[in-house]
């Protein structure tokens, strides 16, 4: 039987001492701020409780089941899964074009790009109060725009589905920057002289984009469809400044700020849905690094 | 060395099973108590041995822009009392307090009184967070009989008061009076049938496209179509029975509203109707009297109100009150509870609710309360302080006892009222949803 080191065994403990020097103080903050937290909230998923109240029942896995089998839960799926697919996919096509776009030689491109970026960095509430202005059938600006042409503008906030078109548009527009210049980054990092080899080759400008620049983009590609997806799942501010009752627009995130916060008050389902949200978020990440990073060609 | 693999996954697993362990015990300790029920105000407390605190804190979300009169009220308490009082902005509306006050029993620092809305008080009142204030008040000398009925009893359940009225309010009937005018109309309309036949005469004379608007989802258009039902014989519940919904009054209630809308004198407001309104772009409406005076100093038309009108069922009883009470933290001590009851009564004293409904348009609350210079300075009020005395009733208990009812209702009628839904079986689901919310969400907590 090998007998340990003794100077190895010093070692390792003076190594540990260490790691819990530097790393002790972040880890417990993390423990107490994050797991901790992570771990309250789903026990809380499997209790029958009202926010604020000192008792509670246990509802073991009933708020999964009404969340995966009640009407409330279905539209909240419904909402959630084309809110995220049309502002991901729309996010990102209309980013490309604009990167492709800011990304020539013409005068006042840095105008531009400055224009396209800066709504990213502002407030989601700001964002969504000024669009109020904008869509009030009444009052707005594209009323007023609407009805000098003889039109009726659309009642945006009283139907549902309408509303989601509303918040999709102001979410894109928001958001619409971030994937352009991340793509521009990405399309000046594509090597020109690859570029100049397939125009000698006499490839069109649609063979070199799609046989070559995307190809070549797709680490980027990648990059924004991880970030862009968990963005839009956890969409919130926007939602709740232009339609504060969630009509049409209860995605997964505004729906468990009204089960929790808002009218319904119910904790535990509150808690049951950011637990689902956890699981899918972390469902989604790993499966796009598990299988659709092979696919990405790192130049 | 097989034999070190295992120890060392022995060891991970014992220590797993500990970390899980102790978390366990944490997140128990930490939670609510499960499968315990709450005895709220029900300690037996000797009021007659209970002296005063020295200092509390009042919650307010200042309803009616009230922040200046509050402190006035609050510092006059002060100087007769010598109770210091720490008034905090606890949220911008009636929500966003009960929304604080729930998440702060978990701390216990909470306001001692505190305001509540009629569709709040009830839910803190199930999580064991109000104390039942009928013996507090009494020590505190306050007197309870001179509150309006019905304004009181919205704060009774199985015979006991968790709030006193405060900054109350209805719904009343506004009308444009310089359209009703040039449409020939003298009176305002006494019921629905009526008010059809005002609208399409204000249409006809080309005064107005829309006559009447429904309010949208954000809008309360439960409360503010309570009126409506009720008329027709209906409601949105008996006590906790949902059927009234699917009652055959209600959905000729309702059905009546959504012919309103698709026959063209009457709209849902993709806004406010107050704010249509004041723009001159609807004719009618019926809103809160706490708009009374918002909507009367931005008209730029005279302003005309009414009583509500009634339904070919019931004509008298179709006022549904509305607005907010104070009540007390079962959370504080004895001692702060007696204070806040005397601050309870102090800002709700005959003289003081009509100093706060001149300063915010809420009703008088006493029925003792001389408003005749309140009524000098704008003749409308006397109208609405006339309709509180002798026209409201309680609301109905799903709307505002029931957690997300309220919500539940009002995207019902914006659905139905603006598309041609099929009333019947819109109401059916309705009906559904609110026995869902009642079974899941409520009932249990009823029950313990």
């Amino acid at each position: 039987m090998p007998t340990a080191n003794p100077h190895r065994q010093r070692q390792r403990r003076r190594d540990a001492l260490v790691f819990l020097a530097f790393a002790g103080p972040n880890l417990l903050l993390i423990a107490a701020f994050v797991y901790y937290p992570l771990l309250s909230n789903a026990y809380f998923s499997t209790l029958n409780w009202r926010m604020g109240a000192t008792s509670a029942t246990s509802a073991g896995i009933d708020n999964y089941i009404r969340l995966f089998t009640s009407p409330q839960g279905a539209e909240m799926w419904r909402v959630t899964i084309t809110f995220t697919v049309v502002t991901v996919v729309a996010s990102m096509v209309l980013g490309l074009l604009v990167a492709l776009a800011l990304g020539r030689r013409i005068p006042g491109v840095t105008a531009g790009r400055t224009a396209i970026f800066s709504p990213y960095v502002l407030s989601g509430v700001g964002v969504g109060m000024v669009w109020n202005f904008i869509f009030d059938p009444q009052l707005g600006v594209l009323g007023h725009v609407l009805r000098a042409f003889g039109a009726r503008s659309p009642e945006w906030y009283l139907d549902a589905d309408l509303a989601l078109v509303m918040v999709i548009v102001v979410y894109v527009w928001k958001h619409l920057g971030f994937c352009a210049v991340v793509f521009l980054a990405g399309l000046q990092s594509i090597p020109s002289d690859l570029i100049e080899a397939a125009r000698i080759d006499r490839a069109g400008a649609l063979t070199r984009f799609f046989k070559l620049t995307l190809p070549l983009l797709s680490p980027t590609v990648f990059f924004l469809t991880v970030t862009t997806i968990l963005s839009s799942m956890q969409a919130f501010d926007i939602l709740k400044i232009m339609t504060p009752s969630g009509n049409g627009t209860n995605t997964i995130v505004f729906e468990l700020f009204l089960q929790g916060f808002g009218p319904y008050q119910n904790a535990g389902y509150a808690a049951a849905i950011s637990v689902v949200l956890f699981v899918v978020l972390f469902a989604i990440t790993a499966f796009q690094m598990r299988f659709i990073e092979r696919r990405v060609h790192y130049a | 060395m097989s034999h070190r693999i295992r120890q060392t996954r022995a060891k991970r697993v014992t220590t797993t099973f500990a970390v899980l362990g102790v978390a366990a015990l944490g997140l128990t300790a930490c939670g609510p108590a499960v499968g315990s029920t709450d005895a709220s105000g029900s300690t037996e407390v000797d009021w007659a041995s209970i002296e005063p605190a020295e200092s509390i804190s009042f919650w307010t979300n200042h309803p009616g822009g009230s922040q200046e009169v509050e402190q006035q009220l609050v510092d006059g308490f002060t100087e007769e009392t010598g109770i210091e009082v720490e008034i905090v902005t606890a949220g911008a509306n009636y929500e966003e307090v009960s929304q604080r006050f729930q998440t702060a029993q978990t701390s216990g620092d909470v306001g001692d009184l505190v305001v509540m809305s009629d569709a709040t008080w009830f839910t803190n009142h199930v999580n064991g967070s109000l104390l039942a204030l009928d013996d507090a008040f009494a020590a505190a000398g306050g007197d309870t009989s001179t509150y309006n009925e019905t304004l009181f009893d919205d704060y009774l359940y199985e015979d006991a008061h968790y709030a006193v009225p405060y900054a109350r309010s209805t719904t009343i009937y506004y009308y444009n009076a310089d359209h009703y005018a040039e449409a020939g109309l003298t009176e305002a309309p006494t019921t629905w049938e009526e008010v059809r036949e005002h609208s399409l005469a204000l249409v006809d004379a080309g005064v107005t496209d829309t006559a009447f608007s429904f309010p949208p989802a954000e809008d309360y258009p439960a409360w503010m179509m309570n009126n409506l039902v009720w008329g027709y014989g209906g409601g949105w519940s008996d006590e906790w029975d949902a059927s009234a919904v699917t009652s055959d009054g209600t959905v000729e209630a309702v059905q009546f509203a959504q012919d309103a809308v698709q026959d063209g004198w009457a709209n849902v407001s993709s806004g406010s109707p107050a704010d249509d309104f004041a723009a001159g772009a609807t004719s009618q409406f019926i809103g809160s009297t706490g708009s009374l005076g918002g909507v009367t100093e931005t008209a730029g038309f005279e302003v005309g109100v009414a009583f509500l009108p009634g339904g070919p069922v019931e004509q008298e009883l179709v006022v549904p009150t509305g607005g907010a009470g104070v009540a007390i933290s079962a959370a504080s001590t004895p001692e702060e509870q007696l204070a806040a009851a005397m601050l309870a009564d102090h800002l709700t004293s005959a003289e003081n609710t009509v100093a706060f409904s001149s300063q915010t348009g809420y009703m008088p609350v006493r029925s003792d309360a001389d408003a005749s210079a309140l009524y000098a300075e704008n003749p409308n009020f006397e109208v609405a302080v006339e309709q509180l005395e002798s026209r409201t009733r309680t609301q109905d208990y799903l709307r505002v006892f029931l957690p997300g009812g309220d919500l539940a209702l009002a995207t019902a009628l914006q659905r139905i009222l603006t598309t041609d839904a099929d009333v019947e079986e819109s109401l059916a689901a309705l009906q559904a949803e609110l026995e869902g919310l009642y079974e899941n969400d409520l009932r249990p907590q009823l029950e313990g």
